[in-house]
């Protein structure tokens, strides 16, 4: 922590160097908050080095008394939901805002692995593209981040009880999302083995993540 | 209790909010209320992907960019400091070069005066005034072109090379500090 507040100090005297220590302790969750926000490596990329950069402007408007992982994650949260509403004006596509992700989100030498992961990844991106920008901040915030109401509320500019009913809102619609997904595969499921016992309505729960 | 109410204390129950006594009621009302029990069943499916979900690795030229960013932004503003400092050391110059000049043909035209009583008188007068300096400019010009010239180049050199000074002053400072 100390280390990390020398930085700063640093940093907001003008030491680009130390500013680029903040960078690469903070690349990885602000590159993966523009991802779930913006749902694409291209944008995601251009985002964090925007995010950075804001901050780096900003850096004496910084409370010291405040946690910087914080403060990094609200310029962010912020500047992609300004481009998510300024994406909804442009008219661009559906299919480029879900788009899948284009880089491996494994590891693993297992390919089969690899390849369900990446379905997956798909799946939750495909989800949190039908939320609203903010709805899917705040989910994003609270699933990566573990951050409580409080902590949302504050990056987001909201009161804690908007963080409580967006939260509500936003699982109630990836439930229903998750469901017709799953819905969807039993279908086909059932269409391609005549055999099967994939009733009508019925989820297969089967087909979902375990933990 | 409302299926809705039941709906809101699921939400709050994943976030671990929900105290003991209200889990309880959630789960009497699960028990009886299968509409609830299915929507629970896929709030549940909900958080087990997006907690098994991991952390999108940053690539690694994010850093890269980021700096080569931020020193392009530092050059761009250096150079429009320097830029704006530069003309401005330019018209300060000139403004010492040409105001005795100006002050001589004010004085011999008797224009202090009249600016000093005002009336309609003035604007005449400072037409008067602009066009002789306009004439003597021209005079100057034509006959102290070669010295007017070298003073010119040797002001410009002495700005830059003061304008580069203040850059390396205020980049030890910056460091210093």
């Amino acid at each position: 922590v100390t280390t990390e507040s020398e930085w700063i100090q640093q940093a907001r005297a003008g030491d680009q160097n130390a500013f680029g220590r903040l960078v690469v302790a903070y690349q990885t969750p602000v590159y993966n908050l523009a991802y779930r926000m913006l749902g694409n490596a291209a944008e995601a990329e251009d985002a964090s080095q925007e995010a950075f950069l804001r901050a780096y402007t900003h850096l004496r408007s910084y409370d010291p008394e405040r946690p910087f992982r914080s403060w990094l994650l609200s310029i962010t949260s912020h500047y992609c939901i300004d481009r998510l509403r300024r994406r909804r004006i442009n008219w661009l596509s559906l299919e480029e805002e879900i788009a899948v992700p284009d880089q491996p989100t494994s590891n693993s030498p297992n390919p089969e692995a690899a390849a369900t992961q990446h379905e997956r990844e798909a799946q939750i991106q495909q989800m949190l593209a039908t939320l609203s920008p903010t709805d899917r901040a705040a989910i994003t915030l609270r699933y990566w981040y573990d951050c409580s109401y409080d902590e949302i509320a504050e990056m987001l500019g909201l009161t804690v009880s908007a963080v409580k009913s967006r939260l509500h809102r936003a699982r109630r619609a990836l439930a229903e999302k998750i469901t017709e997904h799953a819905g969807t595969r039993a279908d086909a499921h059932a269409d391609s083995h005549a055999d099967s016992h994939a009733k009508e309505g019925e989820i297969d729960y089967a087909m979902l993540p375990c933990q | 209790m409302q299926c809705y109410h039941a709906s809101e204390m699921m939400s709050a129950h994943m976030d671990g909010s929900l105290g003991s006594a209200e889990s309880d009621r959630l789960q009497e009302h699960l028990a009886v209320c299968e509409a609830c029990q299915t929507e629970w069943q896929s709030l549940q499916a909900i958080d087990r992907l997006l907690t098994s979900a991991p952390m999108m690795q940053a690539p690694v030229r994010v850093r890269v960019q980021v700096m080569t960013r931020l020193s392009r932004r530092d050059q761009a503003r250096r150079a429009f400091v320097g830029g704006t400092a530069l003309a401005l050391g330019t018209v300060a110059l000139a403004l010492i070069i040409l105001a005795p000049v100006a002050l001589g043909l004010l004085d011999s035209i008797g224009i202090a005066p009249a600016l000093a009583s005002g009336g309609p008188a003035t604007m005449a007068h400072l037409l008067t005034a602009w066009g002789a300096i306009g004439r003597t400019l021209l005079i100057l010009v034509g006959q102290f072109a070669v010295p007017l010239v070298l003073i010119g180049i040797c002001g410009l050199f002495a700005l830059l090379a003061l304008n580069s000074i203040c850059i390396k002053a205020m980049r030890r400072l910056r460091a210093s500090r």
